[in-house]
């Protein structure tokens, strides 16, 4: 007689290596090799010299730092497309602070105060995008749209209020050079590694000193970021509040999930990440310019949904995100590298894997849930 | 005719609903045993759905109390009625497709050490919690980390019925948990529903449509029509024809098998 077969019998478990290949991340990494691949062979010598890295990080990492925000919101189930106008928003809010002091006459602003009183206001209108679309049941897309258009719109009556007409500030004092809170932003990372690269005979310029000194900050910001977040997504009761008011919000809710807290704390953690990226550049340049961060709010959903997220929420890993923003990154900077591309064809080609990237996702979804 | 000697759990005790004009329930009268199935019968709109959403705490009552060992007790949420043991699985069983089944178990519930909400959970004690709970109703799942999205209908119901049992529910109310299944997986869940009535101490109150499934598995029967009671009784004090009958909203099948034939 034939052995009796269980139901659970028919989850085959697999090896290590199907598993493996069944992350959700797989795809995005795959597609990161690939391209590391083709930059090394078409323009190794521009892309990896140590010049090319600190540029290509810089540009990944200040990317990676809004993808992970739009990512956790995504896997809650909601967008934000106002980083971009929150970014510009919070570059004017800085700038202003450090060229003419403090609100109501309150003296100087140092960097730390400059610093956290902007983290306060876009916290602030976090919060109210948060209560907005949880209270209202609108759509995140429109909430945050008409948001995307007022913060814009406020920035630039700001700056022309205050600055003779100008949407632009530029010649602040190179606070980095003698504050530690800017030099956290706007200051350089990881020098020990150039050191060494340098000892090591690989990093000269053409007078036989040191040629790059190390990455900017924000490099750092990002991996800081990206562990943290990683653990409260992967490990922690709030990471899989998030998953559970992202997959489905109703029975998130029957069990007991806060599901419109998590929503307006997440919209609170992108302002959060959106003032880090305007921090970065306003101590690292220091100007500020009412048209910064336009656009990057779609860059960084692109980059979150290359990285494995699911548009409709509840499925999605900051591991995924860090190989999205890579590529995002890497072709955004590197196409320009190569002589015989024109450089617009990054647009063409990142728009293409975005398309396919969606398609996968959306397979994966379908596997799980189409079920058995 | 062998009496329970217990005690009901659950007295219900001239429970009345009004929606506006209109009355869903008219003094409705139910005992509730531990270690029983008590089958919820009617027809479409006969008050099934109102009667235990009174009972879950979604809707309060216009008239008539509920008491719970022997003390009445008013429901103004459903957290006061899963606070007092009554936990119910509805039909879409509020689980997360896409999130494995330990997290799916411990949902809103879970396991950290830490502050909150940034504790870390326990995902090891969390799986073994888990796969012990559902092998105890009758599933062995070879994965607590598999998606609840690639399991049979059969197998999620286990796990929403051995998640209300862990987290406290004496009270069990099952809201259709056969409809929408297949054959074979209508009888898992049937044979799951036994082993929870094998525990001896919970009360299972089960709704269905379905007169076999009925008939194969509970104790003690209510039906209702038109928001009232209009029988009830245990399994040895009612015969088949009469579970019928009572099924029909009370009409006799004879007359209908003439009604029928005079078309």
């Amino acid at each position: 007689m034939q052995a009796e077969r269980k139901e659970s019998d028919r989850q085959v478990s697999q090896g290590a290596f199907r598993k493996f290949i069944r992350r959700p991340e797989i795809g995005a990494f795959s597609g990161m090799v690939v391209i590391l691949l083709f930059l090394a062979i078409v323009a190794g010598d521009v892309v990896f010299n140590p010049l090319g890295i600190k540029n290509n990080l810089s540009i990944i990492s200040q990317l990676g730092i809004i993808a992970i925000g739009a990512c956790l919101l995504m896997i809650a189930g909601e967008f934000d497309l106002s980083i971009g106008s929150m970014i510009g928003f919070a570059g004017m809010s800085m700038a202003m602070m450090l060229k003419w002091g403090l609100p109501f006459g309150l003296g100087e602003a140092s960097p730390f105060m400059a610093f956290t009183l902007t983290l306060c206001m876009t916290l602030f209108i976090g919060w109210i995008i948060g209560n907005i679309v949880v209270r209202s049941g609108l759509s995140s897309f429109i909430v945050t749209l008409a948001f995307l258009f007022i913060l814009r719109g406020l920035t630039e009556v700001s700056f022309r209020e205050f600055n003779e007409g100008s949407t632009q500030i530029s010649g602040l004092p190179d606070f980095k050079e003698t504050d530690f809170f800017a030099y956290l932003f706007g200051g350089e990372t990881f020098k020990w590694a150039f050191t060494l690269l340098y000892e090591m005979g690989y990093n000269l310029n053409r007078l036989g000193n040191q040629w790059v000194i190390g990455l900017d900050a924000k490099v750092a910001w990002w991996i800081c970021i990206a562990i943290i977040t990683y653990i409260v997504l992967s490990r922690t009761q709030l990471g899989n509040w998030i998953y559970a008011t992202g997959d489905n919000k109703e029975s998130a809710r029957a069990n007991g999930v806060p599901v419109n807290q998590v929503k307006i704390g997440l919209f609170m953690f992108t302002a959060f990440c959106a003032t880090v990226f305007a921090a970065c550049q306003v101590f690292d340049t220091n100007t500020a310019d009412a048209a910064k961060g336009n656009l990057k709010e779609l860059e960084a959903i692109a980059a979150a949904v290359v990285g494995g997220t699911v548009m409709t929420g509840g499925f999605g890993s900051i591991v995924g995100v860090i190989f999205g923003a890579v590529i995002f990154g890497l072709v955004q900077n590197s196409v320009f590298y190569i002589s015989w591309i024109d450089g617009s064809y990054y647009r063409v080609f990142l728009g293409t894997v975005l398309l396919i990237a969606a398609f996968a996702n959306e397979n994966i979804r379908k596997r799980i849930t189409g079920g058995i | 005719m062998a009496e329970t000697v217990a005690e009901p759990l659950v007295k219900l005790r001239g429970i009345a609903k009004k929606f506006g004009p209109f009355v869903a329930l008219n003094g409705v009268d139910m005992d509730i045993y531990p270690g029983e199935v008590h089958a919820l019968l009617g027809d479409n709109g006969a008050g099934k759905s109102t009667l235990i959403k009174i009972l879950s705490g979604v809707h309060q009552p216009s008239a008539g109390e509920i008491i719970v060992d022997e003390k009445p007790v008013v429901f103004r949420s459903p957290r006061d009625a899963s606070a007092a043991g009554i936990g119910t699985v509805y039909q879409d069983l509020a689980l997360n497709q896409l999130m494995s089944v330990s997290r799916n178990f411990f949902m809103g519930r879970e396991i950290f050490k830490g502050p909150p909400p940034f504790g870390m959970m326990k995902l090891k004690e969390m799986d073994i919690i888990t796969h012990d709970e559902m092998i105890k109703i009758g599933i062995d799942i070879s994965d607590p980390h598999q998606a609840v999205g690639t399991m049979s209908g059969g197998q999620r119901q286990t796990l929403a019925i051995a998640r209300a049992i862990y987290f406290g529910a004496k009270i069990l109310i099952l809201d259709e948990p056969t409809s929408a299944l297949g054959q074979k997986q209508q009888m898992e869940v049937l044979k799951t529903i036994k082993r929870v009535r094998a525990l001896g101490n919970i009360a299972i109150i089960f709704i269905t449509h379905n007169e076999i499934h009925s008939k194969l598995i509970a104790d003690r029967y209510t039906f209702l029509s038109l928001g009232e009671v209009i029988g009830s009784g245990t399994r040895e004090s009612l015969d088949g024809n009469d579970i019928r009958r009572l099924m029909a909203g009370g009409a006799e099948m004879a007359d209908l098998e003439m009604e029928l034939g005079k078309i």
